[in-house]
């Protein structure tokens, strides 16, 4: 197969020696009553130290460090006593793919990526006149006026356009839902660990209809770090390097304003490009998947996936979701720590150390039998991003 | 007007959103299109998002729309926004697409497809917005 023009190079160009993560369910009780267990770097602290642990280098030797969304990086990196000679700001899939960039450039060899978040204990407001990322996606305030706010009622209006177009059902959105409620009752990181059934999803309320509780993320306090390293350095000193195999990103700015990407295309040829990028550089497709991820701060994400990456026709995610199943025992193991629905809000972070653990093989009860190819996607606000990893 | 009078959230009013808002104020809203290639806009911005041009003319709209989806809110966000209530997306008939909200008789079953005309509407502060009511 020839490359497709455009597509990225960089393949197997580094590895994840290194995770760690804070006590989110430990932080959840605490906040829960009336505690204040850290602040954002506090959580960003306690989870770099973990990875470093983890990975068993010293923290001399970490050149690199992408700080998440909500920590400033100079103070971040003040807070871990860190002076790399390279850093920056990212997401969760954007500071892989930059650990990544700046290790093929030789700009370090060894990158710390750290998130910490307070959103819970500091009353972060995702809805409303103070809306958080109003001033990144225009989106979010500009249709105040009309009391359109908070990121669930965007996610709303996406699935019931995507409903009417793909009749698909309400009760095939639950599946997602009461799916990942089936994995996170086997990982004991989980803030949810209750089973629900498809009835308990019918019977709950809307809070923006379409869309039920169960549609919606948590939002709690904690820390994702991990530590990313090139890759001979990596295989050289870690027993199970976990590979980042190849990245693809596709980007729907037109007319993002006016929701026009999401409620009328629902992301799909943003994904489809970057499926199909991350698949040749890859030399993988999703039949050789053995466990997908997908960014779910609404369970709406997880069809969208499914039919833009490829996993089932278009207009197919709802049998899919019905029949194949994405939860344990189904075909296709999705979300397997429970996601941001049932595990934690972790903005993307906590799913890239379940993509390791699961290669590394260390889940436990809801471990995937032989891993060897785990998948990671998000369509945040159009820009969709695919990242493969393997071992 | 009483000091407990729910405040309408005011727009987001960047540089090139004004004469949009004094249209709406005026019961004539215009929007943007492009002198060059004819495209019209929503929102409001500093030049054609198709040709780049800068020569963008302040036109009225026709108020005629389709609506490409909507939802219904049974959280209480905003004052001035007491749940239940709706939001719709509609697509202008001069091509952008606007977030507004459904006035008066509302669609039985699906909205989807439902044609609208743009009304305007007084709130309890006095403020005016672009709404919409399901054309007869």
């Amino acid at each position: 197969m020839s490359m497709q023009e455009g597509a990225p190079r960089m393949r197997r160009a580094a590895a994840v020696v290194g995770i760690g993560h804070t006590d989110w369910v430990g932080d959840w009780k605490r906040a829960r009553a009336g505690e204040k267990p850290a602040d954002c770097y506090g959580y960003a602290m306690r989870a770099f130290s973990a990875a470093l642990n983890d990975s068993g280098l010293k923290r001399e030797e970490v050149n690199g460090l992408i700080a998440g969304p909500t920590t400033a990086y100079e103070r971040l990196g003040e807070v871990l006593g860190i002076n790399p000679r390279w850093g920056g700001q990212a997401d969760a899939v954007l500071s892989v793919t930059q650990a990544c960039m700046a290790i093929e450039a030789g700009l370090a060899d060894v990158v710390a990526i750290v998130y910490g978040n307070d959103q819970r204990t500091a009353g972060t407001q995702y809805g409303g006149p103070q809306a958080m990322g109003g001033d990144a996606f225009l989106s979010y305030v500009y249709h105040s006026p009309w009391g359109l706010t908070s990121q669930g009622a965007l996610y709303a209006l996406t699935f019931q356009a995507y409903k009417q177009a793909r009749g698909f059902t309400e009760a095939e959105l639950g599946e997602v839902a009461v799916a990942q409620r089936g994995w996170s009752s086997m990982n004991p990181n989980a803030i949810m660990r209750k089973r629900i059934t498809l009835e308990d999803y019918m019977a709950s309320n809307y809070v923006c209809e379409p869309l039920h509780l169960f549609d919606y993320c948590l939002i709690n306090d904690g820390g994702v770090a991990m530590i990313i390293a090139e890759a001979e350095r990596a295989k050289r000193m870690c027993e199970r390097p976990v590979f980042i195999e190849a990245v693809g990103r596709s980007d729907l700015n037109r007319g993002a304003t006016a929701l026009e990407p999401r409620i009328t295309e629902f992301y799909l040829p943003a994904q489809q490009q970057a499926a199909a990028r991350s698949y040749e550089v890859a030399g993988v497709g999703p039949e050789d998947m053995d466990v997908f991820q997908v960014y779910d701060s609404f369970s709406v994400h997880v069809p969208l996936a499914l039919e833009g990456y490829g996993y089932c026709a278009v207009g197919e995610a709802g049998k899919f979701l019905r029949e194949q199943r994405i939860g344990p025992g189904g075909k296709l193991p999705t979300n397997t720590g429970g996601g941001h629905l049932s595990e934690t809000y972790m903005q993307g972070w906590a799913h890239q150390i379940e993509c390791v653990r699961q290669l590394r093989g260390e889940c436990g009860e809801r471990q995937v039998p032989d891993c060897r190819h785990v998948h990671y996607t998000s369509d945040v606000a159009g820009k969709a991003v695919s990242l493969i990893y393997g071992r | 007007m009483g000091s407990d009078v729910a405040q309408t959230p005011s727009p987001v009013q960047g540089l090139y959103d004004g004469p949009m808002w004094e249209g709406i104020r005026a019961r004539a809203m215009c929007l943007q299109r492009c002198c060059s290639c004819g495209t019209w806009q929503y929102p409001p911005g500093p030049g054609c998002h198709a040709c780049l041009s800068e020569d963008l003319e302040w036109s009225p709209v026709s108020g005629d729309g389709t609506i490409l989806s909507w939802a219904i809110f049974h959280r209480q966000y905003l004052q001035a926004y007491p749940a239940p209530y709706n939001v719709i997306a509609v697509r202008l008939a001069e091509g952008p697409v606007m977030i507004s909200n459904l006035e008066g008789e509302q669609p039985d079953g699906n909205w989807i497809g439902c044609h609208v005309r743009l009304i305007y509407a007084e709130m309890p502060d006095g403020a005016v917005l672009p709404r919409f009511a399901l054309t007869d």
